[in-house]
């Protein structure tokens, strides 16, 4: 054996070849797995690839940018706040699932019927359906500013469809003088518009012929106002759950 | 692209690992439109890129404790995250068994515009791709393909043999070879 001969190399091209296809991209899901795993376990894998992710890293500048939906950042900002019980997880979890945790109605009731709503959580789901021929469907979450977690569901049945049902998951304690008051209000408009107020536990009905059409980022929030609503045409209380529509159809 | 200028992608990850939420969304306010569009080109559905921007962004959180800013560019550890779950996410949702007529065509339709889109914007912009640029210019125009198509558009070995009408041992070879000129020219 000549010992000039670096015997490493050939091994190493072996190496260099499988990181550079890793990194590209052309490997398949189980060898994908198995150079993940490897790579903890060989660093001379894994600056393979750091070298190889290093060298292609430009190409990324070919692809077109692509603006994100309005929702996404809010749903990894739950997706990342700490996680402080089960129900939150499965939240979590639902999030990163194929189908979107919003469309999961059986989520939210199962969240409410663990008491997590019981908490003094809230916050509310609005299923919006405008059966026009085009029947666009929105979609509001309304979260309390600190908890983030489900306290209603909204939404429009087939046989209802002018009105919107807003419809509890759990109790909420609401100061004997004060009351819980529905707003919303689209980007193009003056001033948010009362859609009543809300009596804890119980359902709100909302006819939606009043109002025009949702838009996509119309407002909507529950604020804390007295007994009988706010005494102006705005909200005067602090913001108790809040979120944007969002086109889903 | 934003000019990778006076952003600190480092210490956005740094403060990432000590849990400052902010710095996860300052990289999000910048990179998400340039990120989903690595993403989308790899997965090729709005809805599952979206999902797979989520799930690197949770990754990127979850996993900034691990960066190491000797072993290489903050930013380019982000778009590793992003193109590592999106090419997992194709992987493991085996794109390249064959599908039905139907969505066989849908799915050609789509491709031929975001082909004819790339290539636009490509002579349009005319990125700056740096040392790789000359690098991909030496190479055999068949085989600098295939390694766009591989890396840009996340296409396995048969999709790359079905889309260029070369034989499947053919994409392998020029692959191996290409990427070995392309170590040997960037050395």
């Amino acid at each position: 054996m000549n010992p000039n001969t670096p015997t490493s190399l050939p091994d190493d091209d072996d190496l260099q070849s499988l990181a550079g296809e890793y990194v590209l991209g052309t490997l398949s899901a189980a060898k994908r797995r198995e150079v993940e795993a490897r790579m903890a376990g060989e660093p001379a894998l894994r600056d393979a690839v750091d070298g190889w992710e290093q060298r292609l890293h430009p190409l990324t500048a070919l692809a077109e940018p692509v603006e994100p939906s309005p929702t996404l950042w809010a749903r990894i900002e739950r997706s990342v706040a700490p996680q402080t019980s089960a129900a939150a997880d499965s939240v979590k979890r639902a999030a990163t699932g194929v189908q979107t945790w919003w469309n999961n109605l059986n989520l939210w009731r199962g969240l409410a019927g663990t008491g997590f709503a019981a908490a003094a959580v809230l916050a509310a789901v609005l299923v919006v359906r405008i059966q026009t021929p085009v029947t666009p469907q929105y979609l509001v979450v309304l979260v309390a500013p600190q908890d983030k977690a489900p306290g209603w569901v909204v939404q429009t049945s087939g046989s209802s469809r002018e009105q919107l049902s807003l419809i509890p998951l759990g109790t909420v304690a609401v100061p004997a003088d004060k009351s819980l008051q529905f707003w919303t209000k689209a980007d193009g408009w003056r001033g948010p518009v009362s859609l009543g107020l809300v009596q804890p536990g119980r359902a709100l009905r909302v006819p939606i012929e009043k109002l025009p059409p949702l838009e996509p980022n119309q407002l909507f929030e529950l604020t804390l106002e007295p007994a009988n609503g706010s005494p102006l045409d705005r909200p005067t209380g602090p913001i108790q759950f809040i979120g944007r529509a969002v086109k889903v159809l | 692209m934003p000019a990778p200028d006076d952003f600190d992608y480092d210490a956005a990850l740094a403060a990432c690992a000590q849990g400052q939420s902010q710095a996860l969304a300052q990289i999000y306010a910048r990179e998400s439109r340039y990120l989903l569009g690595v993403a989308l080109r790899i997965v090729r559905q709005r809805q599952h890129a979206e999902d797979v921007l989520h799930d690197a962004f949770v990754a990127i959180w979850q996993r900034a404790t691990t960066f190491d800013a000797a072993r290489g560019a903050g930013r380019g550890w982000i778009y590793s995250v992003v193109r590592n779950t999106a090419l997992n996410w194709v992987r493991n949702h085996a794109r390249d068994v064959p599908v039905d007529e139907e969505s066989g065509a849908a799915l050609e339709d789509e491709m031929a515009v975001q082909h004819h889109a790339s290539a636009r914007d490509a002579g349009e912009t005319r990125v700056d791709l740096g040392r790789l640029d000359g690098c991909l210019e030496q190479l055999e125009p068949g085989r600098r393909e295939c390694i766009v198509l591989a890396y840009v558009d996340g296409c396995s070995h048969g999709e790359i043999a079905e889309r260029t009408h070369t034989p499947l041992g053919t994409v392998k070879a020029w692959i191996n070879r290409g990427m070995r000129a392309l170590r040997d020219c960037m050395t």
